[in-house]
C-alpha cells in the first residue's frame, strides 16, 4: 500500500528527466561553440602570412554580427525607420547575414530581417541592392577601376617568400601594434587559431582585437573587438555556419522581379557607407579596424591627427548642420546630422581653449562635435579628443 | 482518496480483458475525440473567425493596394507581393494570425481537453470505460495536432483560393528577389503550414498540461493565452535577449525562412527542436499529473 501511495510522485521523475535532457543537450551544444580544439602549433607570424596569402575561391555561409557600441538609441529616421533589414542598421544590435562569395567580383550578401531581407549582389560589373520590404532594387554599373579596388591585396605586390611576408607585416605593425597568438577556438564548428592584435598605445579605447583564422582554409572566420576594460566584445562578426565550396554561378544572377521599382544609380553617387563596392565582401576581415580614418582623406576639409590606434579624424561639418549647441538645425541638407539635433543637445558639453562642444562617448570610440562646426572621431577617450581639438593641426584653417 | 483511486486503477484493464477482449489497435476513441472537436458549434465559430482574416485581408488589399514603398511594416515584404500573386494572401494571413488567432484557437482546444471533460463530469466515465490514462492523453494530443493542422490549412487554403481568385496567379517572388514557379510556391506554402503545425503542437502540449491541472477549462485556456502573450512580450524586449530562444513563441515567425532563396532548412531546426522540447516536457508532465490525479468528476 505504501508503494502505491508513493507511486504518483515517482511519475514526476519522467518530465523531470525530459527537462534535464533538454537543458543538458542545450548546454552541451552551447559549450561546443567556443571549445578549444588541439591544433598543430603555429606562430603568430606564420598565421599572418597565411591570412595574407590564402586564396578564397568561394564560400557560403551564415554570418552573425553583434554590435554593442554603447551608442545612445538613435531616432528612427537615422536608424533606418525601424526596419530590421535596412543595410545601414548594422551599427546597433545583432544581425544575421547569409553570404555567398565566389571571387572578388561575384558576391552576394543577404541581410535577414524578421520578415524580410535586403540583398546586395555583385556580379561582374553589376551591383544590385534589393529590398524585399519596399519591393525595390537599385542597380549600379561599376567601372573598371572599382573592380581592381575590391582586391584586398594586389597579387603583384606580394612578397616572394612567406618569411619575407611575415617580416613585412610585422615590421609594419610593430611600432603601434602587438600581435600574439591566442588560445584556439571553434568557429562555425571548425577549429580555428586566434590572433590577438592589441594597440601598444594605452590611450586607445580598443583593448584588443581577436581574429579567428580557420585551421584548414587559413582565412579569417571571426573578428571580435574588445573595448578597454570589458570582457565581452563591443563588436563581433563571424561565421555561424560556413561552407568552403564555390557557390553556383546562378546564385549571383539577379533579375528584378516583375513589379519592382528599379533605380539606376551612377557609380559616383553610390558613396553611402556600407554600400560602396569596397565593403562588398562582408566576410570578416582582419583589416576592418583601420577603415575609420582612411576613407575621406582625399578631401580638403578633413584631417587625421595622430597615428595608429589613437589617430583622430577631424572634419568640418556642412554649414547648416553645424549648430549643435543651439536649436536643431532646420535647414539642414538631407544629412543625418539635421535629425540628430535633439539628440546632440542631450550629450554632455566639454570645453577647452578651443571652445566648447558636445561629446558622444561610445565604448570603442568618441565623437566630439564642436560649436565651431568641426567633428572629431577617434578610438580614444573624450578627454583625449578634447585635447586633440585644441591641436593647431586640427583647426582645419 | 488517492490511495483508493490508484488501488483501483491497475485492476481496470485486467477486468476489461476478462470481459471483452478489445482489439489491439482501435481508432474509435480517436475518431470520437475528433468528432468532439470538429462537431462542436463553438469550434466551428472559432474556425470561421480564423477564416475571416484572409477574407478581410483580400478585400482590404483589393480596395487599397499597397503603395510602392511597402508600408505594411513588418509584413511589408509579403503585402507588397499580394497584388502580383494571390498565394501571398495565405502567407500574410498566417503572418497576422500566428501571434494571436491561431494560438487562441489551440489554447481553447487544449485547455478544454481534460479540464472540459472533468468539468462536464465525463472524464470519469471515459476512464471507467476503461480507457488507459496514457492512451487518453495520446489521443487528446493527436486530436489536437489534427486540429492545429486543420486550422493552419484552413487559413492558408481560404487565403490562397480567395487570393488566386481575386489577384490571379503570377510568378512567386521570394524574399531574395528571385522568382520561383507556381508549383514550387505552393509547395513552400504547404511546408509553412507544416512548420506552423509543429509549432502549435508544441504550444498545445503546454495547454494540455494546464488542462490536466484544473477542472475549469476556461482557466486553463486563459492561463495558456497569458503565457503566450507574456512570451511574445518578452520576445520583444531586447534586454531579455539571453532568454529569447527558450520562449515558446520565439521561433514561430521563422516560417518566413521558407520564403527565402535558397531555403536554408537549418534555420528551421531550432524552431522544430523547440516545439519538440515543449511537447516532450509538457506532454510528460501532463502524463505525470493525469496518471497520479484523483478523478472525482
Amino acid at each position: 500500500m505504501s508503494v502505491m501511495a508513493r507511486r504518483p510522485l515517482v511519475r514526476w521523475v519522467v518530465p523531470g528527466a525530459v527537462l534535464a535532457a533538454v537543458v543538458g543537450a542545450g548546454v552541451v551544444a552551447s559549450t561546443q561553440a567556443g571549445a578549444s580544439p588541439d591544433l598543430p602549433p603555429r606562430t603568430a607570424a606564420q598565421l599572418l602570412v597565411d591570412v595574407y596569402t590564402a586564396r578564397l575561391d568561394g564560400a557560403s555561409g551564415t554570418v552573425v554580427e553583434r554590435a554593442d557600441l554603447g551608442l545612445p538609441a538613435l531616432p528612427d529616421a537615422i536608424a533606418g525607420a525601424g526596419s530590421s533589414t535596412d543595410l545601414n542598421s548594422l551599427i546597433t544590435g545583432s544581425h544575421t547575414l547569409r553570404v555567398w562569395y565566389s571571387g572578388p567580383d561575384k558576391a552576394r550578401v543577404a541581410l535577414l530581417g524578421a520578415t524580410g531581407e535586403s540583398d546586395l549582389i555583385r556580379n561582374g560589373q553589376d551591383l544590385w541592392i534589393w529590398s524585399s520590404s519596399g519591393n525595390t532594387a537599385q542597380h549600379t554599373k561599376l567601372g573598371g577601376a572599382a573592380q581592381n579596388k575590391t582586391l584586398p591585396v594586389d597579387p603583384s605586390q606580394l612578397p616572394v617568400s612567406p618569411q619575407q611576408a611575415a617580416d613585412m607585416i610585422l615590421s609594419a605593425l610593430n611600432p603601434t601594434t602587438s600581435v600574439s597568438l591566442g588560445p584556439t577556438t571553434t568557429v562555425a564548428g571548425r577549429g580555428a587559431y586566434q590572433l590577438v592584435v592589441a594597440p601598444k598605445d594605452t590611450r586607445s579605447l580598443v583593448e584588443r582585437v581577436t581574429i579567428a583564422v580557420d585551421a584548414q582554409k587559413r582565412v579569417p572566420t571571426q573578428v571580435q573587438v574588445f573595448a578597454k576594460g570589458s570582457g565581452t566584445p563591443a563588436f563581433k562578426i563571424g561565421f555561424d555556419q560556413v561552407n568552403f565550396t564555390r557557390p553556383d554561378a546562378s546564385r549571383f544572377q539577379f533579375t528584378p522581379p516583375p513589379g519592382t521599382k528599379v533605380n539606376e544609380a551612377d557609380q559616383d553617387q553610390n558613396k553611402a557607407p556600407g554600400q560602396g563596392p569596397n565593403t562588398l565582401p562582408a566576410l570578416p576581415s582582419g583589416k576592418d579596424q583601420k577603415q575609420l580614418p582612411a576613407q575621406p582623406s582625399g578631401q580638403d576639409k578633413t584631417m587625421v591627427v595622430g597615428t595608429g590606434w589613437t589617430s583622430v579624424l577631424v572634419a568640418r561639418l556642412p554649414e547648416a548642420a553645424a549648430a549643435p549647441g543651439g536649436k536643431p538645425s532646420t535647414g539642414a541638407p538631407a544629412s543625418a546630422l539635421g535629425d540628430l539635433g535633439p539628440l546632440l543637445n542631450n550629450l554632455p558639453t566639454v570645453s577647452g581653449s578651443w571652445g566648447s562642444g558636445r561629446l558622444l562617448q561610445a565604448r570603442l570610440f568618441s565623437v566630439l562635435i564642436t560649436d565651431d562646426g568641426r567633428i572629431l572621431i577617434g578610438p580614444v577617450s573624450g578627454q583625449q579628443l578634447a585635447t586633440v581639438a585644441g591641436d593647431p593641426a586640427a583647426a582645419l584653417k | 482518496m488517492s490511495a483508493v483511486e490508484t488501488a483501483i486503477a491497475p485492476a481496470g484493464p485486467a477486468a476489461a480483458t476478462a470481459v471483452v477482449k478489445p482489439p489491439a489497435f482501435s481508432t474509435r476513441f480517436f475518431r470520437s475525440e475528433l468528432w468532439l472537436i470538429f462537431g462542436r458549434r463553438r469550434n466551428w465559430i472559432g474556425l470561421a473567425v480564423l477564416a475571416v482574416v484572409p477574407i478581410v485581408l483580400t478585400v482590404a488589399v483589393k480596395v487599397s493596394p499597397p503603395g510602392g514603398d511597402g508600408g505594411g511594416g513588418e509584413a511589408g515584404s509579403f503585402v507588397s507581393q499580394i497584388t502580383n500573386n494571390g498565394l501571398f494572401v495565405a502567407l500574410v494571413a498566417l503572418l497576422f494570425e500566428m501571434p494571436l488567432f491561431l494560438p487562441i484557437a489551440i489554447a481553447a482546444i487544449s485547455g478544454d481537453a481534460i479540464a472540459g471533460e472533468a468539468n462536464l463530469g465525463t472524464l470519469r466515465y471515459v476512464l471507467s470505460v476503461p480507457v488507459d490514462r496514457t492512451r487518453l492523453l495520446l489521443v487528446k494530443l493527436a486530436a489536437q495536432a489534427v486540429f492545429a493542422l486543420a486550422a493552419t490549412l484552413l487559413v492558408a487554403g481560404v487565403g490562397a483560393l480567395l487570393g488566386l481568385a481575386v489577384f490571379g496567379s503570377g510568378p512567386v517572388v521570394t524574399l531574395a528577389g528571385t522568382t520561383i514557379g507556381f508549383g514550387a510556391g505552393l509547395w513552400r506554402l504547404l511546408l509553412v503550414c507544416a512548420y506552423l503545425t509543429v509549432c502549435l503542437i508544441g504550444f498545445g502540449a503546454i495547454g494540455l498540461f494546464a488542462s490536466s491541472l484544473t477542472e475549469q477549462p476556461i482557466g486553463a485556456t486563459i492561463a495558456v493565452m497569458l503565457l503566450c502573450f507574456a512570451s511574445e512580450i518578452m520576445d520583444a524586449i531586447d534586454q531579455l535577449s539571453a532568454i529569447h530562444r527558450y520562449l515558446p513563441t520565439h521561433y514561430w515567425l521563422s516560417f518566413v525562412e521558407l520564403m527565402r532563396d535558397p531555403v536554408d532548412f537549418g534555420r528551421l531546426v531550432p524552431g522544430l527542436l523547440s516545439a519538440l522540447a515543449y511537447l516532450a516536457i509538457f506532454g510528460s508532465a501532463a502524463w505525470a499529473r493525469l496518471s497520479s490525479r484523483d478523478v472525482t468528476s
